[in-house]
């Protein structure tokens, strides 16, 4: 049993390694003389690893493998050749799942708002798609909704940053406070999730990590400072993290309001009778979850604090003063 | 002999071979390997091997070794093998890049990149330097199953939760994905109610099981057509509302709506906008999310629901 563990093990690195190689011998054919540093780099692979796999390749061949029928690698000064490789000079197809899962990706990509790229990722993604035909793709249709035009604020400044881990200074609007600050943060990763771009980063100003929406970033001016990066978690994140001082807010929702409980961070969930729903929701400050209860319309009732009610009722009214 | 110069080989024997060899030849002229002196082990090794080559996607077939049909042997076709010649323009490699190597997306995107990465006019060191790869969180755990259903028409059954009523077995022949505010979706026939309907990747509770071939959607069917976005964003906009913000929020408010203009900047620093509003209540839900910082100008009935809206929830705490 552990012995056929082992095996698997063995014989599942030995397929990712063969099928690294025979991505990386087309490249290096193509490209003489390419940088070992570039090609670890793009290939995802240590150098030392990827040397271990080049000096195994000269070992191959064709029959009768006499030394003049065996691939030939040169390595030196940091640069490798491969010659003797023409059977191997073209890469493989791209298995249905790769070239579906580059496919998904670009789309989920271009339907995110004000990506610079979107106009070349989308010409990438028909040249892919055209060349790669139903063989790789299937009947598979995919349709991306128009992403909102237009830039998105300070997007590209604050990816820049991210790439160069430069401090940046910001003018943040937040939400939950309902206030502009300055403030200088180092933002480690940029993401979109659910129709937004947020920058994780460490925020000098509560001295804690942070995550902000990049579209409420009113200034961004880098600072010419680099900082070292803590290692953050970036995509995949829960967009809150609770902290031990949060509020629990508890609302029982209807029908009509139970989208909140998969587009905020929702702590507990229990289903009740016709579709409604009591969940509790931790959050720093009553002021926006307020306004959340406003746009549910009536549709959520106010279980636990009691002060929350207060709030809520003083925005209603100072809303409605508007109207008179 | 390590496995992985034993596979080289024999991909490479396979693939320059003029007609199909049969394991005794290719046992005969592989250097070195499948040599033990038992026929059936060695020949277990290879079918090891081969099962390990079309694991990652290269096709060995089996076909006769000549017009007598008599003996079977093993082949790569080269036209099945390579790749076809693609090239991108930097603008375009740099953009599949960011896709590929977003965080998370290790694995089949990041390597199917590797594959079309020789087909970069400029080379990939630039590449390489470019700004942050930004990432898109989206995917969820049913995306690859539902892309597989869509991609063969299956029909498919999986446990979902409406965003209204109550979560049940739903039966759908899979004809589209959309991606849309940040989501996916399935559109599809829908077997419970006889119709197209869309649903939301991450509402299913369960994971996809298929149930065998699907159906073809009608000629001109428009899967996005099909779609109304959540309470969460403006809904279909059928109509134009006038909306004036207050200096605090006015910079950001419109800042996700491609079709929002401002008209102008009042003397008391609010900002009067048009923006694309649907008669649904998710554009009232919108507006109420700004607070006292937005006002509803007009048109009257869509200035009363909001009225409407603020009196409920006055009433009801």
């Amino acid at each position: 049993m552990a012995r056929s563990r082992a095996r698997r093990a063995s014989a599942s690195r030995t397929e990712d390694r063969l099928r690294r190689l025979l991505a990386i011998v087309p490249y290096v054919v193509r490209n003489p003389g390419a940088r070992i540093d570039e090609v670890s780099r793009l290939f995802g692979v240590p150098e030392t690893a990827l040397t271990q796999d080049l000096n195994l390749l000269f070992l191959t061949g064709l029959p009768p493998y006499t030394p003049a029928d065996l691939i030939e690698v040169e390595i030196e000064g940091g640069r490798v050749w491969i010659r003797m490789a023409e059977h191997f000079a073209r890469p493989v197809r791209l298995t249905r799942p790769e070239a579906r899962a580059l496919y998904l990706r670009g789309s989920e990509l271009l339907g995110a708002p004000g990506l610079p790229e979107a106009e070349a990722l989308r010409s990438a993604l028909d040249k892919l798609a055209g060349s790669l035909g139903p063989d790789s793709l299937g009947e598979l249709q995919v349709e991306v909704g128009e992403a909102p035009a237009g830039e998105v604020g300070h997007l590209e400044t604050v990816r820049e940053a991210a790439a160069r881990r430069e401090r940046l200074e910001i003018d943040y609007y937040s939400g939950s406070r309902d206030e502009v600050t300055t403030r200088r943060i180092d933002p480690e990763h940029v993401f979109s999730a659910i129709g937004n771009w947020y920058v994780v980063a460490w925020d000098h100003r509560s001295d804690a990590e942070r995550l902000f929406r990049v579209d409420r970033i009113r200034a961004a001016r880098p600072s010419g400072e680099r900082f070292e990066p803590r290692g953050l978690l970036g995509q995949g994140r829960e967009l809150y993290t609770p902290t031990g001082e949060d509020i629990r807010v508890r609302l029982r929702v209807g029908p009509g309001a139970r989208w909140i409980a998969e587009y905020y961070a929702v702590e507990e969930a229990t289903e009740g009778r016709d579709g409604v729903l009591e969940l509790t929701l931790p959050t720093r400050d009553l002021a926006w979850m307020a306004k959340l209860i406003l746009r549910l319309g009536g549709q959520a009732e106010i279980l636990e604090p009691p002060e929350l009610r207060d709030l809520v009722r003083r925005a209603a009214e100072e809303t409605l003063s508007r109207y008179r | 002999m390590y496995p992985l110069e034993r596979l080289l080989n024999l991909v490479a024997l396979l693939l320059e071979a003029r007609t199909p060899l049969t394991f005794d030849q290719i046992r005969a002229t592989l250097r070195g390997a499948y040599t033990q002196e038992d026929r059936a082990s060695a020949k277990r090794q290879f079918e090891r091997d081969k099962d390990t080559l079309r694991a990652i996607g290269i096709p060995v077939e089996v076909a006769f070794t000549d017009g007598f049909e008599v003996d079977e042997g093993y082949v790569i076709r080269k036209d099945r093998y390579y790749l076809p010649d693609l090239s991108f323009t930097p603008e375009e490699a740099a953009a599949l890049f960011v896709a590929a190597n977003a965080p998370g997306g290790e694995g089949d995107a990041a390597q199917a990149f590797r594959k079309l990465a020789l087909g970069i006019d400029a080379g990939v060191g630039a590449l390489l330097d470019a700004p942050a790869p930004a990432g898109v969180d989206a995917s969820g755990p049913h995306l690859e199953a539902v892309a597989e259903a869509v991609a063969g028409r299956r029909r498919i059954r999986f446990r979902y939760q409406p965003a209204e009523g109550e979560a049940g077995e739903r039966e759908v022949d899979a004809w589209a994905l959309v991606f849309r505010r940040g989501s996916w979706y399935l559109a599809g026939l829908d077997h419970l109610r006889g119709e197209p309907r869309s649903f939301r990747l991450s509402r299913m509770e369960s994971g996809v099981r298929d149930q065998g071939p699907g159906s073809e959607p009608p000629q001109g069917w428009d899967a996005g057509a099909l779609l109304a976005a959540g309470p969460w964003g403006l809904g279909e906009p059928d109509r134009t509302a006038r909306v004036a913000f207050s200096p605090k929020v006015a910079w950001w408010a419109t800042a996700g709506i491609p079709e929002a203009r401002t008209i102008r900047i009042r003397e008391d620093g609010w900002t009067e906008a048009e923006v694309p509003a649907a008669s649904s209540d998710s554009f009232v839900s919108w507006v109420l999310s700004f607070g006292p910082d937005a006002e509803v100008l007009s048109p009257e009935d869509l200035r009363e629901a909001v009225i409407r809206g603020l009196e409920v929830v006055r009433g009801s705490v």
